[in-house]
């Protein structure tokens, strides 16, 4: 037999870091670091881990990155058919930041440079994309 | 004061569509109590571990109680992910030393076929950090492994072969364990050549998507002395917990887990262990993916970091080898029902460490064992020590 269907979707509450997908949609991608204590943050958050203060300061991660670790993905969730073929995700690092991101290529190589950039998918998600450098 | 195991049971793991999630349940914990060889009536509380979404009871611990007979007992529900069982046994056994309770029954369970496998890899994925990981890349549980492969394998030359090799070594334990979900040997040659999942994960590098129950009761030496089982008990030694970032962007490397480092080192001192490989007879490591039981043998300890690959290669972690990993077929090929799987490796502990694990069964000289259980890539991590 089967369920009756269950449909789960959920509202996303962004207004706290709303500066991150703005920025997004304007080619850039935005960590945090606390006013306080230095802490840096990627994902960007506006409340501070590590000296529970909330005065953050907005900076932008941009240019070259190393790649630290990567997978190209041949069996795909739900939620993700609409790509169509393997993917391929990495965590590249950007000075004091560390981020995850599409690779636009086949399979990169651990150490390998890449720029970063942003962009939209076919479902209107705003993403970090890699882009190999030369 | 004590706290030791007196009864374990285990399910048929598998594709389970024969049975609900209670009757599932059942299976396990009758087998606990007649193992154990009490009265089900003895039984004060009950823990239910499973980390659910996959199955459509979606509070599932009134049910499952309800079914084994042991409503008004508890019960208290716990999740960790992958690491659910450990997390349940933990719960069981910090409820006895806290003096509120002389019995409990750790009742791990999953059932994951209830749901497809774009919908399974979909809840793995979703269980990093959903915003910043699953909503805008599509991350999933082979892919957040596959990342640390990646890294493992440029840093230390870590190769597919090698990781093949973990799989094996499951698979041809699993061969001999009735309760496994693949009941068979495979070849190298037809490990190397399975399609990727995630590159560079092949399928025989993963665990697959499995239902399955396992349950342990607990109890305090006062009581297992009053019971006469103080022969048959097997004491929990050791105990360590760690965890780690859940966005993947936030650790230091994708070598290693630090979830296992942490929570073996704690265990380690309560157990007073300090050469794990000579003084352990046996261990239940998590091998979800095979990178996963090679990254295991060095951030426990068994081999140095970076050599877990030799330790594949050189037949260490093989029956007759330095020690023995996963002797009922792992993760990889015994199943990884999730809320089950911390609770099975105590299960195949204690069937070492008792002597009744039949063909599988491992030499004793220490009469000492470990379970390595992690909830998502490091998310958790649990270390038990079990000794006789
Ligand atoms: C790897 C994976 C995607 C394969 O699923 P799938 O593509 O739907 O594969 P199917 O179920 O169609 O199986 C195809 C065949 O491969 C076998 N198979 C499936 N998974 C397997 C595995 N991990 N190892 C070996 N064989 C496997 C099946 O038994 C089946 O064999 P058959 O044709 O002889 O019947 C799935 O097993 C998976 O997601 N595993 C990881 C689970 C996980 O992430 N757990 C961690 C916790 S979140
Ligand atoms: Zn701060």
């Amino acid at each position: 037999m089967e369920s009756r269907t269950f449909v789960l979707k959920h509202k996303l509450p962004i207004a706290r870091v709303e500066k991150y997908w703005k920025g997004l949609e304007e080619g850039k991608v935005y960590g945090t670091v606390c006013k306080i204590c230095g802490a840096k943050y990627y994902p960007p958050q506006v409340d501070c881990s590590k000296c529970f203060n909330s005065e953050v300061e907005w900076v932008e991660i941009s240019g070259e990155g190393t790649i630290e670790c990567f997978t190209q993905l041949h069996s795909f969730p739900q939620g993700f058919e609409f790509v169509g073929k393997p993917y391929t995700i990495a965590v590249a690092k950007f000075g004091d930041f560390k981020v995850m991101g599409w690779y636009e290529g086949e399979i990169p190589k651990v150490g390998e440079k890449v720029r970063i950039k942003t962009g939209k998918d076919e479902t209107g998600v705003w993403k970090v994309y890699f882009e190999p450098v030369g | 004061m004590r706290v030791g195991i007196i009864g374990v049971g285990c399910s048929k793991f598998g594709v389970r569509d024969d049975v609900t999630l209670q009757e599932l349940a059942f299976e396990a914990v009758k087998e606990a109590v007649e193992d154990a060889g009490i009265s089900k009536e003895d039984i004060e509380m009950s823990v239910v571990g499973t980390a659910g979404t996959r199955s459509y009871e979606l509070m599932p611990a009134v049910p499952i109680n309800e079914y084994c007979g042991f409503a008004g007992k508890g019960p208290i529900r716990v999740e960790a992910a992958c690491a659910t069982g450990s997390a349940a046994v933990y719960t069981a056994y910090s409820t006895i030393k806290s003096g509120i309770a002389d019995i409990v029954i750790a009742i791990g369970i999953e059932k994951m076929n209830e749901v497809d496998t774009p919908t399974s890899l979909a809840v793995g994925g979703r269980s990093g950090s959903y915003l910043w990981e699953f909503h805008q890349y599509g991350t999933t549980f082979p892919g957040y492994y596959a990342m640390h492969a990646s890294a493992h394998m440029a840093r230390y030359g870590t190769t597919e072969k090698q990781l093949a090799m973990v799989a094996v070594k499951n698979h041809r334990n699993a061969a001999k364990n009735p309760k496994a979900q693949f009941q068979k040997e495979i070849t190298l040659e037809k490990a190397l050549s399975s399609r990727y999942v995630a590159y560079p994960l092949r399928l025989f590098d993963c665990s697959a998507i499995t239902d399955g129950s396992a349950a342990a009761i607990l109890a305090s030496e006062e009581k297992i002395k009053e019971l006469g089982l103080k022969d048959k008990a097997v004491w929990i030694e050791g105990i360590g917990y760690s965890s780690d970032t859940a966005n993947l962007s936030k650790r230091v490397d994708y070598v290693g887990l630090k979830a296992t480092v942490e929570a073996s080192r704690m265990a380690y001192k309560m157990a007073k262990i300090d050469d794990p490989v000579k003084q352990l007879d046996v261990a239940a490591l998590h091998d979800c993916f095979t990178i996963a039981e090679i990254m295991a043998y060095e951030d426990l300890g068994f081999c140095k970091k970076g050599e877990g690959g030799k330790f594949i290669e050189n037949g260490d972690s093989d029956f007759g080898g330095k020690i023995p990993v996963n002797t009922f077929g792992g993760l990889k090929a015994k199943g990884h029902p999730l809320g089950a799987t911390g609770v099975g490796m105590v299960y195949e502990i204690v069937k070492q460490l008792r002597g009744e694990a039949g063909e599988l069964q491992v030499d004793l000289k220490n009469y000492k064992g470990l379970t390595h259980n992690i909830g998502g890539t490091g998310h958790f991590g649990w270390v038990f020590i079990l000794g006789v």
